[in-house]
């Protein structure tokens, strides 16, 4: 009897251990994926609210087709709330060949793929470029939301909540959100935020209630409707005597942060905010905002975390996918998406991890717009707080 | 038995690719709402009241407001040199989709829109003006929008009725009668005309309402955002990532279709209660008055004035590299957008061809139709026209994806080809029916005398004579089709984009002077489509 490799896994698949059959697709040989990623395409669902963003996966989108021979298609959404819904109902109704392969993604939707093992995986640490990835120095590379990534996505970039304006126009910005409250005062009618569910809306009055609330260990858990209860009184207080002075009275609020961008940028406002450090910066390289555009954090820090990227059960373009997620984290993907001029990302890799010739592809240097004195980095409450904030938000300031 | 074995054929392929997908979507979108959970969730939502509000009031005053003033511009012109252009051009006008005149008329209005860089650069302000223009929170905007939208819609509906040769003796004759009873022209159009009108509007009317009530796309665009009309909640809620939320949409979709569905028999029941002192109005008189043609004449030019300056403003936007406020013209222009948008063609592509083979299909299936089954079954084929476009697409669109979730269809062209079809079917059906049914059966007659067969009858002659016809139900098609935005954005799964998809995503708040070029496209391809139509029309004798 001839015992061939094949025969033997086909053995092993008849006698019960084909459970384990689908994780030999991730212990599989780079070079495997590679062979099996050629020819393929890659539906990338990601937030395309920016146009450097959606330019910048364009130029990826022509790497990996004249490197691997994948193509890359960029499905542009508004809320990444709209795969998780389309993932969930495609596995529900039992279909394998899921309209989306690649999702950009973090936080509340990370977390509620991962509860209704939505996600293909692990997969993250098996990355060749994995390897140069700072997680020691970036924890939340890691930890999403105080949520383990548990290798399910692979981390994309960093963000801190910014903010900025035209320092022609400021003479000293908020540094707080108390500061803040009095600026509006000081300015009426020209500060604003995006309404929640926006995820910058969202951070905003997270950091709100990081600012105002007693035990911020209490973030750290998860969350139920008696513990916000006791603890937000004070952040609704500091919202409520910031409202009055915002933009059209806090009565309305743009539905976007491009839209408040783009409002600061027609001088309807005074300031906007970005989860991009660097977002004002590149704002003043690709000449949309003017160069006495200044960026800061507040002095006592601001909430910052990581973005990922993640691969739906159901994708049937797996190893494409991952041969993509792991070019987004190769330093010459990183040091372009860092770069101010297209995008001006921070990167998620540790730089003295980096070959000399690796690290040339960072150019690194302050430009106008750059926030001058980095502020320390809050870690994000857990996922389970924001469907809260969010619905609190609008039982108080909705109607 | 030969005749319904004809008709069975004739049926078969609008049955499976049009009717099929309707009533599955229908039965899914009441099944979705069986949850109970979901129910009290609705109802507990903080927004629920206001927005529900919202959405019909703005429904409500679009409606009755575009209907005044198209009755007020129709009698004043009516009878006139002017009215046959005028309701030649109307088709244009009602072209031009809402969300990209939404667009146009936001980009005109917003506080660094043109129309507040006037007074901008005269006083030499530095800053936009504070004003409470786009994303009212009354939704003043999204009104003004649907009006500027409904009104050439109901001036096309009352030339079409007009046309029609019954109505038009009738008419004159009301007109002799009332005139010789001393009647002044508008105590004729009040008392005589508009009562004969508006009863043969009605399901027109009641589209136009829902429409206006439970819209998508444009209140994204342009309305309110705190609260936002209920359809805004729904729609959001459909998109969220978790599944209670998403239930609580579909039974969202249903309570707007119910509250709509039950206003519009109390209004019906309102009516009959109310005709008796309608009637008594119409007998007293007589009072000499006649039409105001001045005011009427002002109106429409108004109107006309505002399309053209929001295709200028989407023109000059979507050019405009710098346009610091308040100068009132760009500093530096480029093409870039342009360039940007050719470049990755897809959309642009995808939407046409949507649009064209919905239309072929559905001409192809109207004419079937009407060549196999006997004309004694159309009200039936009618009343669910009338259903598919009164029902809001919320509704059949999340129907729609459930049932085609489990067929597989979500994500590909098939799919998405059908979503477009259930309304532009919808649409071409009653566009063609009165004319095609029309149709003089002598003709038949003559050529049956003459041994000619029917495909070739049906070549040579009537297809030529109802060309006009065929050509303004394609055109209306191509309208309709382009238009869709909620069915795609659910079944296409992120698939394939279209034209529609593109401008919403960029309408909340991405590059400027693409969202103009993706409106621009929008509003191009139906435009050119009425005007192949206008021109195949005036070619027959």
């Amino acid at each position: 009897m001839h015992i061939t490799r094949r025969g033997l896994i086909k053995a092993a698949l008849a006698t019960g251990l084909a459970p384990l059959a689908p994780k030999l697709g991730y212990a599989a040989t780079w070079a495997g994926i590679e062979a099996d990623a050629k020819g393929k395409t890659v539906y990338f669902n990601a937030w395309a609210g920016s146009e450097t963003i959606n330019a910048y996966i364009a130029w990826a989108g022509e790497q990996v087709k004249s490197r691997f021979g994948v193509t890359l298609n960029h499905v542009k959404i508004t809320d990444t709330a709209e795969v998780v819904r389309r993932v969930r109902d495609e596995v529900k109704a039992g279909k394998t060949d899921g309209s989306a392969d690649l999702v950009w993604i973090n936080g509340e939707n990370f977390r509620a793929m991962k509860a209704d093992k939505l996600l293909f995986g692990p997969f993250a640490s098996q990355l060749p470029n994995f390897k140069y990835v700072d997680v020691a120095g970036k924890p939340t590379t890691l930890v999403d939301f105080a949520e383990p990534t548990e290798g399910l996505e692979s981390p994309w970039g960093m963000a801190q909540l910014t903010f900025f304006g035209d320092g022609s126009k400021i003479a000293s910005p908020p540094k707080s959100m108390v500061e803040l409250v009095e600026f509006a005062k000081a300015n009426p009618g020209r500060v604003s935020y995006p309404a929640p569910p926006d995820f910058h809306g969202t951070t905003f009055v997270k950091q709100a209630l990081i600012e105002t609330i007693s035990h911020k260990s209490v973030l750290q858990g998860v969350a139920t409707k008696d513990l916000f209860a006791t603890v937000s009184g004070p952040m609704f207080a500091l919202l409520d005597s910031l409202h009055p002075h915002l933009w059209r009275d806090g009565k309305q609020f743009p539905q976007a942060q491009a839209q408040l961008k783009q409002m600061l940028a027609d001088g309807e406002l005074l300031m906007a905010l970005t989860f991009n450090p660097n977002e004002a910066a590149n704002l003043v390289a690709t000449r949309e905002l003017p160069a006495s555009t200044i960026a800061w954090q507040y002095t006592a820090g601001t909430i910052g975390n990581t973005h990922f990227v993640a691969i739906p059960v159901n994708s049937k373009a797996t190893a494409a996918a991952q041969l993509v997620a792991n070019f987004l984290l190769s330093p010459e993907a990183q040091g372009r998406k860092a770069d101010l001029k297209t995008w001006g990302d921070p990167t998620v890799l540790a730089m003295a991890k980096l070959s000399a010739d690796d690290a040339k592809f960072f150019t690194g240097g302050n430009a106008p717009g750059s926030v001058t004195a980095p502020a320390p980095t809050i870690p994000e409450p857990h996922g389970s707080w924001v469907p809260l904030i969010e619905a609190a938000w609008l039982e108080h300031y909705g109607a | 038995m030969r005749t319904k074995l004809t008709a069975l054929v004739g049926f078969l392929p609008l049955g499976a690719f049009w009717l099929f997908p309707l009533l599955m979507g229908l039965l899914a979108a009441f099944y979705a709402a069986g949850d109970g959970a979901a129910w009290s969730a609705l109802f507990a939502h903080p927004q629920f009241w206001s927005a529900l509000r919202l959405s019909l009031v703005t429904g409500t005053v679009s409606l009755v407001v575009s209907t005044v003033l198209a009755l007020w511009i129709v009698a004043g012109v009516h009878g006139t040199s002017r009215w046959p252009r005028l309701a030649g051009h109307m088709g244009g006008f009602l072209s031009l989709p809402h969300l990209a005149f939404a667009i146009g008329l936001g980009f005109l209005i917003m506080p660094s829109g043109l129309m507040a860089r006037v007074p901008g650069s005269l006083a030499g302000w530095t800053a936009p003006p504070q004003w409470i223009t786009t994303q009212d929170p009354y939704g003043i905007s999204l009104v003004a929008v649907l009006i500027l939208k409904e009104v050439p819609f109901v001036i096309w509906l009352i030339s079409s009725l007009l046309a029609r040769k019954d109505m038009a003796l009738m008419l004159r004759g009301h007109w002799l009668v009332s005139q010789s009873l001393g009647h002044g022209s508008a105590s004729t159009w009040l008392r005589v005309f508009i009562p004969q009108i508006l009863p043969r509007l009605k399901w027109p009317l009641i589209i136009v309402w829902v429409y206006g009530a439970s819209v998508v796309d444009v209140a994204l665009a342009i309305g309110p955002t705190q609260p936002p009309p209920l359809a805004v909640i729904i729609w959001a809620d459909l998109n969220n990532a978790d599944q209670a939320i998403n239930a609580r949409g579909s039974v969202g979709a249903l309570f707007l279709t119910v509250v709509l569905a039950g206003l519009g028999l109390a209004f019906h029941a309102a009516w009959r209660l109310a005709s008796p002192k309608i009637a008594r109005f119409v007998v007293r008189g007589p009072s000499p008055g006649s039409i105001a043609r001045k005011s009427a004449l002002a109106l429409l030019t108004f109107m006309c004035a505002i399309y053209v300056l929001v295709l200028l403003v989407l023109g000059i936007m979507s050019i405009a590299a710098q346009w610091p406020y308040p100068d009132l013209l760009p500093t530096q222009l480029r093409w870039a957008a342009w360039e940007q948008a050719l470049a990755s063609p897809a959309p642009l592509i995808n939407s046409l061809s949507f649009a064209l083979a919905c239309v072929i299909a559905a001409l192809a299936f109207a004419v079937m139709w009407f060549e196999s089954v006997d004309e004694r079954l159309d009200p039936v084929l009618l009343a669910l026209a009338v259903a598919a476009l009164a029902l809001p697409s919320l509704l059949i669109a999340d129907g729609q994806y459930l049932v085609f979730l489990q067929l597989g269809l979500n994500g590909t062209w098939f799919g998405v080809f059908l979503a477009h079809l259930t309304p532009v079917f919808a649409y071409v059906f009653i566009v063609l029916k009165g004319p095609y049914r029309a149709f003089d059966a002598r003709y038949r007659s003559v050529s049956l005398g003459l041994n000619t067969s029917a495909l070739r009858f049906w070549l040579a002659i009537k297809m030529p004579l109802l060309k006009p016809a065929l050509a303004a139900a394609a055109a209306i098609g191509v309208g309709v089709g382009m238009a869709q935005y909620v069915p795609i954005q659910l079944i296409a799964a992120g698939r394939i984009s279209t034209l529609s998809i593109e401008a919403v995503t960029l309408a909340s708040g991405g590059n400027r002077q693409l969202l103009a070029v993706f409106s621009l496209m929008l509003a191009v391809i139906p435009l050119a489509a009425f005007a192949c139509a206008a021109r195949l029309g005036r070619q027959t004798p």
